[in-house]
């Protein structure tokens, strides 16, 4: 039997905007097993970021319950949420947010670092980590003087040196150009392939294509 | 954890050098302040005691206040009766005073004429820089026989060597008596209570025979012997006094008592512009805050990101707190630096010894490192609380 990374029950996120709530998800359910590859698709405003902020612990629901490996993360505070976002969920964002000032090399240690691994550990598995996104070469260099592709390949590293239960990227080729794109691409499949389980926000309907599993929202609600 | 922090607060300073320096300033110059005015307080203090002590510290002067009770108990004789009444006294010295113009080679100078003994000098650790003291028999023979002050000699004789010299006391009834120089005393620094260099000392019992003709001494120098402490002497000599003569007829003198008195008076002095110039820390420690809020606000997107890695509110809120402390403390040693120049820029040109002292220091690093959790501190819980996702989206 498959192993259920993410449970889903009858989710829902509302916002306070004034004097009337925006229901940004109104009642989700949904469960996403170990090393399945799932696209979470639908227009901007659909409620597809707010749904991805929830699944990684970012935000926490209005009500329903979230189930990360097993786990309730409801009632759960801030420094428990950390744990799980630093133990379970790696992010890889669209728009790479590398800390500026760190090389690729310490960028990658991060979440090691808050994990409590000893130095030597740290560049070790961050080492290795750069080696399987094809950056070894590059892990002494900042972020300004990497290109786009090779930023969101750091990231990458990033997001899986910590060996985290789910993979959460959001739109993670769009700020990049269609062939560096692809790269990226083939990068989460091999990933995919490798075991992990990753959940891709986009609204590229090609690129969702390639996904083996869709998910498709529409104000707030799961379509099909 | 800890030198991560501290590595970061390194980088982020060193991203922003001319933010950082500024917001520096008001740290260094505030710990420089504190620093500065502790030192200059103990060298001050320092400087203080070392002028009171000039004339010895196991000194006691009781200077009588004759009243009809006590004006025939103040005698020569009563200075027996002190040093066999207290433990720890070595000597009392009987001391007469009066004035006059003292005359010679056509040039009169204004004097205060002492008459003691021989042992006076030795007590008040006066040297002769010609001739010595009068002899313990010309005392006891009424010899009319001086020892002039350093500025008397220089004023009447100049160059000359006055020793066997003659000069003329000139009373204030007017009468001139004409008296040998046997000794002149070198220079001493002004002590608290005499004027050794505008003195002439003659012997006890030539004055009170041939000067005067008075017997209410006016002081009594009393020598405290070694082992004990001159403090509590000077108290058992007044207790002493307060039962036999009553408080109203003396007042005792004691270098070491003013210089408890004295360096008190500065400790108070020093730490009260000690806290003044904490006041300055202060203002340096809200430059502090400004700054971190600063680069709290700046740096929203970077803690998001961290929040996002898996940072907890407390790991957000040690990074800010240590980077405000750094902050402060390298503020702190550079004050102590600041400070320690200031202060040895004051003693050199005041002509005092500096003394640095380490506790100076300590408060130093102390009051920084205060500062810097203490204002580091609202910043730092900004910063924990802020949303995750608001963070990650702020640009």
């Amino acid at each position: 039997m498959r192993k259920t990374v993410i449970h889903l029950d009858n989710v829902k996120r509302y916002y306070l905007v004034g004097d009337f709530f925006v229901k940004a998800l109104d009642g989700v359910s949904l469960d996403i097993e170990k090393g399945e590859f799932t696209a979470i698709m639908g227009p901007s405003g659909s409620g597809k970021s707010t749904m991805m902020n929830l699944i990684g612990c970012l935000d926490t629901a209005t009500s329903g319950n979230i189930y990360i490996d097993g786990e309730n993360t409801e009632g759960m505070n801030e420094t428990e949420l950390a744990y799980i976002r630093n133990k379970k969920v790696g992010f890889v964002f669209q728009q790479f947010n590398l800390l500026g000032k760190e090389s690729a090399l310490r960028n990658v240690e991060t979440p090691l670092l808050y994990a409590g691994i000893k130095p030597r550990e740290r560049k070790r598995k961050a080492m290795e980590a750069l080696e399987k996104v094809g950056l070894k070469d590059r892990m002494y260099h900042r972020p300004n003087e990497l290109s786009g592709g090779q930023k969101q390949r750091v990231a990458i590293a990033r997001a899986i040196v910590s060996d985290p239960t789910i993979l959460l990227a959001d739109e993670p080729t769009g700020a990049l150009d269609s062939k560096t794109g692809k790269q990226i691409m083939e990068l989460f499949e091999n990933l995919n392939e490798e075991g992990r389980t990753v959940i891709f926000v986009t609204h590229d309907r090609d690129l969702g294509n390639r996904c083996r599993r869709q998910i498709h929202i529409r104000d707030g609600i799961i379509e099909r | 954890m800890f030198w991560e922090n501290i590595k970061l607060a390194l980088s982020a300073m060193k991203s922003s050098k001319m933010r950082t320096a500024l917001s520096l300033l008001g740290i260094v110059i505030g710990v420089g302040a504190v620093v500065a005015i502790l030192n200059l307080g103990d060298s001050a203090s320092e400087n203080i005691s070392k002028s009171i002590n000039a004339g010895g510290t196991d000194i006691v002067t009781i200077w009588t206040q004759p009243n009809e009770r006590t004006e025939d108990v103040f005698d020569s004789e009563f200075a027996q009766t002190i040093k066999n009444s207290v433990d720890g006294i070595d000597k009392v010295i009987p001391q007469m005073m009066s004035s006059a113009a003292i005359r010679a080679n056509q040039k009169s100078v204004g004097s205060q004429i002492m008459g003691t003994e021989t042992s006076y000098f030795d007590a008040q650790k006066l040297e002769f820089d010609r001739g010595d003291s009068y002899t313990i028999s010309q005392n006891i023979n009424h010899k009319e026989v001086v020892v002039l002050g350093s500025a008397i000699a220089q004023e009447l004789f100049e160059v000359e060597n006055p020793i066997g010299k003659r000069v003329n006391f000139i009373m204030k009834s007017g009468i001139v008596k004409s008296y040998e120089v046997v000794g002149v005393l070198k220079e001493k620094e002004q002590s608290f209570t005499m004027s050794f260099n505008n003195s002439a000392f003659i012997p006890f019992n030539t004055f009170i025979t041939k000067l005067e003709h008075v017997k209410v001494v006016s002081s009594y120098v009393v020598k405290t012997n070694k082992n004990y402490n001159t403090i509590s002497v000077s108290d058992n000599i007044n207790k002493f006094l307060d039962t036999s003569v009553g408080n109203d007829s003396y007042d005792s003198f004691s270098p070491a008592m003013i210089t408890t008195m004295a360096n008190e008076v500065t400790a108070t002095l020093s730490l009260f512009l000690a806290a003044i110039a904490g006041i300055s820390l202060l203002v340096g420690g809200i430059g502090i805050m400004n700054i971190m809020l600063v680069s709290v606000a700046e740096r929203t997107k970077e803690i998001g990101v961290r929040k996002a890695l898996g940072a907890s509110p407390s790991i957000i809120r040690g990074q800010f707190i240590v980077e405000a402390v750094t902050l402060t403390l390298i503020g702190g040693f550079l004050g102590i630096l600041f400070g320690s120049f200031i202060s040895y820029a004051v003693t050199n040109i005041a002509g005092w010894t500096l003394t640095l002292s380490y506790k100076s220091f300590i408060v130093a690093v102390g009051f920084s490192m205060f500062v810097g959790i203490f204002f580091g501190w609202y910043p730092a819980m900004t910063a924990s609380r802020l949303d995750p996702i608001e963070a990650l989206n702020y640009e």
